[in-house]
């Protein structure tokens, strides 16, 4: 069973199609990157997923019924930019609302727990409106899994937070994915981080899905590269470039894609002169992979 | 993945909702210190209308002290402002109260976070008019205390038929279900704009448009099926099928604007 299933989605507002024949599934128990530019359409699927814009056209399945179920919503946990909370509350109390909102027995034992989850335990009494950013974005995620839900919507989690918020927002997710069975769908820009953790990817552009895959078929699918150092980079790069198709530089390495072997880089250079102080093969990330991906569809 | 993880899908009944949801609306409701603040304006009004009458100079607007509550008879055009400014302002500032009460919801993002989880929109609107309606019916208690107080201060006359004194109250606590309807649906309509949500609260809330009717229709019966004209019928010749009427009326409002503004939900954006 898939926990989203999504087929010809459109969302139009006015004159503008935000999101345009858009197919997605993400299946139980995945931790599913979503990914795509400002405006591509990601928050709009995922509110329309949330409940929060009616459709124009399509249709959303969660855990196989229609989204607006009821019982199926009621697994639903959802942060969408920030969380909904009372400033002048304390981050107990927005917590405690909540779950009488949700019809949670036992409310205390429920936020002690999705706040010991979120690291957030000795914040309790803070008022929200006193939070930082990295509070306040665990306490959206503490919201959103009140009531155990089974599929967590989550955008931009971890935009604004510090690497050591980073590190414990990644630890709680991938947590909920491997002991609590719950499916994550997460978008954000920052494509490094998302890769740590997802174990599925989306990819949309202009409203439209144009790429899903696996954290495996995407390994499989980045291309490899050698990367060198040298003391002439410039002469090193006009040289390999006469010989491969792309070269390229960064971070004062010198990247040379699609060569069969570093040896042949090594003895080229070395019969010009250059002598190489660096050099291994690697893959291409998520970002790099993403970038050739938009380039190619600009025909760039 | 979580291949042999059973999922099962239960949600809350429609009981269990509601109760949750109006935990959270009075939890809010008596922890704003808005709440509180129209309760004072609502006891303030009366002193302010009544103290004209001790005022040297001042024209007496009423003769009793009663009249700050109601009328003496159904009057839906008033010739003077003693017969237009009674315990009817009460909805005018419960409006104000309502408008940033709901738009409070939208503002902190509440309400987003209620309808992404089984929350229904029906559901909403009943809590948010029960609890509004709550808030004015308070705001009618604190009027009338205010009468009181400020009736036996300017030495007023305190003469009055008891029953229809009662009658007339009760009639109007029964309508702040209606407005509180009807200020909910207007908040909702104009949720982006919460500028206007306060000002359409206000014209609604003033009557005006039946005031104007009531010129054209000659202060026609007609008009008790308006929440303002029933807000005026109960008038100090109240009896028990005054306060029945009250009820029909305002449950017959409250349930085409929940009604309407649960339709408004489903088809609009939230945001």
């Amino acid at each position: 069973m898939n926990a989203i299933e999504i087929r010809d989605l459109t969302k139009n507002f006015g004159e503008k199609q935000a999101v345009c024949g858009l197919d997605m599934t993400v299946p139980v128990g995945a931790i599913y990157g979503f990914i795509g530019e400002n405006g591509s359409g990601k928050s709009t699927t995922e509110k329309m997923i949330c409940g929060l814009l009616p459709l124009s056209g399509g249709q959303i399945k969660l855990f196989g019924r229609d989204y607006t179920d009821g019982d199926v919503r009621a697994k639903v946990g959802v942060l969408i930019e920030a969380p909904g909370c009372f400033p002048n509350y304390s981050v107990w109390n927005n917590l405690m609302l909540q779950a009488a909102n949700l019809s949670i027995e036992n409310a205390e034992d429920e936020v002690r727990k999705v706040l010991k989850l979120v690291r957030m335990e000795g914040a309790a009494s803070n008022k929200y409106k006193n939070c930082s950013l990295g509070m306040k974005q665990r306490i959206g995620i503490a919201m959103a899994l009140l009531g155990n839900p089974k599929l967590l919507v989550l955008d931009e989690p971890i935009n604004g937070l510090d690497a050591d918020g980073m590190r414990i927002m990644r630890e709680v997710l991938v947590g909920l994915a491997k002991d609590h069975g719950c499916t994550v769908l997460i978008s954000s820009h920052i494509l490094g981080e998302l890769e740590k953790i997802a174990t599925h990817y989306g990819i949309i552009r202009g409203g439209k899905m144009i790429k899903e895959m696996t954290a495996e078929e995407l390994d499989a699918g980045c291309r490899t590269y050698v990367a060198l150092q040298t003391k002439e980079l410039s002469r090193a790069k006009a040289i390999l470039s006469c010989r491969y198709s792309r070269v390229a530089e960064e971070n004062e390495y010198l990247r040379v894609y699609d060569a069969e072997a570093p040896e042949a880089i090594v003895s080229l250079l070395y019969k010009n002169g250059i002598l190489v102080s660096e050099i291994k093969t690697a893959k291409i990330g998520l970002e790099e992979y993403y970038i050739d991906l938009m380039n190619e569809k600009e025909g760039r | 993945m979580e291949e042999g993880r059973e999922l099962t899908f239960e949600s809350p009944s429609f009981f269990k909702r509601l109760k949750g949801m109006l935990g959270v609306d009075f939890y809010r409701l008596f922890h704003t210190p808005l709440f509180y603040i129209f309760l004072c304006i609502a006891a303030i009004i009366p002193a302010m209308i009544l103290g004209m009458v001790g005022a040297e100079g001042a024209e007496p607007l009423y003769d009793t002290a009663w009249e700050a509550i109601a009328v003496g008879t159904p009057l839906y055009t008033f010739e003077e402002m003693g017969q237009y400014a009674n315990m009817n302002m009460v909805f005018i500032f419960g409006g104000i109260m309502v408008s940033i009460f709901i738009g409070h919801d939208y503002k902190s993002g509440y309400v987003k976070q209620l309808f992404t989880t089984h929350a229904k929109k029906q559901d909403y609107m009943i809590s948010k008019t029960l609890s509004c309606a709550f808030a004015m019916a308070c705001m009618c208690i604190t009027y009338l205390l205010g009468v009181i107080v400020s009736g036996l201060l300017v030495g007023a006359s305190f003469e009055v038929n008891a029953y229809s004194l009662i009658c007339a109250i009760l009639g109007k606590m029964v309508m702040s279900l209606g407005w509180a309807s009807l200020y909910t649906f207007l908040n909702i309509i104009f949720r982006k704009y919460f500028g206007i949500s306060i000002a359409s609260s206000f014209f609604f809330g003033t009557g005006i448009l039946i005031v104007g009717l009531g010129a054209v229709l000659q202060n026609s019966p007609i008009l008790n099926i308006f929440l303002y004209g029933s807000s005026v019928y109960a008038c100090l010749s109240s009896d028990i099928l005054t306060v029945l009427v009250c009820l029909a009326v305002s449950a017959a409002w409250s349930f085409v604007y929940n009604l309407l503004g649960t339709l408004v939900l489903y088809k609009s954006d939230v945001y």
